[in-house]
């Protein structure tokens, strides 16, 4: 791990806090919530193929990846260490949402398993066709260096 | 499933113990064999390359396990409001992990029923994930 004296936090960096996203087009699948439900074992019958409702956690499958411009890559790894999700709605298979995303910290972490690390969190808003909230996720990437750089 | 009723809740109930051995295939299907996802989910060597003891258990699938778990306690008339969780330390594809729960709150707001548990896995007796959800249940009079 890095030793590191001082913050590798530029302001370039700092400057993608609060930025949004274009709006990114999601649809929640039938078949991945399918495919999720059978291997978490998931027997309850509000989800089942013909409810056309997915489970909560169809979240997992909707997250969109984000341009460069606006996702801070501070450190070469990156760990999830801490996730939020808040349901406002049920999320309904084939419904387009619109996934809307921005950086809201980065902030250093000195000490623990990593060494200096960087934590970025992220907070994504799930919007249907009405522009109505149905989901919204906050994730945090613990960023670090691995041992080998 | 379970059906609750908020009137059936005490602070300080117990869920009972899941265990789950999460393997490298599980993390693939997860997220579906055609989708890319990160190399040490599914590989241990690369798990290894990145400071890891093998094939990484991926966040989303434990948020998923635990999601599912309140969820299959609290019953089909329960509604999932937050989960939130931390992840403490890395799981390894192979290693059992034991879900716990207990209750820590019931309250109601603006005419709902809400509970909040505290969810914890544990690998080798050690917290791995620790999380709060909260769940709105049905009253029996509602």
């Amino acid at each position: 791990m890095s030793e590191v004296e001082e913050s590798k936090i530029t302001a370039e960096h700092r400057a993608m806090i609060g930025v949004k996203s274009d709006p990114i087009e999601v649809v929640p699948k039938a078949a991945d919530a399918s495919r999720m439900r059978d291997l978490l074992g998931d027997k309850d019958p509000r989800y089942d193929d013909d409810t056309g409702v997915a489970p909560p956690y169809a979240l997992a499958m909707l997250e969109p990846g984000l341009p460069p411009e606006l996702s801070p890559r501070v450190l070469s790894s990156g760990i999830l260490t801490q996730t939020e999700w808040k349901f406002m709605k049920p999320i309904q298979i084939n419904e387009t949402l619109q996934a809307i995303t921005q950086v809201i910290s980065i902030r250093d972490r000195l000490g623990g398993r990593y060494g200096y690390s960087v934590l970025v969190t992220f907070q994504t808003d799930y919007l249907n066709e009405n522009g109505d909230a149905v989901a919204a996720s906050l994730r945090t990437i613990n960023q670090f260096d691995r041992g080998d750089e | 499933m379970s059906e609750l009723y908020f009137e059936d809740i005490s602070v300080d109930d117990e869920l009972p113990l899941l265990e789950r051995t999460p393997t490298e295939d599980q993390a693939i299907e997860f997220f579906g064999r055609d989708n890319p996802t990160n190399p040490a989910f599914g590989d241990a060597e690369a798990g290894r390359r990145m400071g890891f003891g093998g094939a990484l258990v991926p966040g989303l699938l434990k948020l998923s396990w635990i999601s599912h778990y309140v969820g299959a306690w609290a019953g089909t008339k329960s509604n999932l409001i937050s989960v939130r969780v931390a992840f403490r330390r890395p799981d390894i594809a192979g290693n059992p992990l034991t879900l716990s729960g207990r209750v820590v709150d019931k309250r109601q707001e603006d005419g709902i029923n809400i509970v909040e548990l505290e969810v914890v896995t544990l690998a080798d007796g050690q917290p791995s994930v620790r999380g709060n959800i909260q769940v709105e249940l049905p009253g029996r009079n509602s």
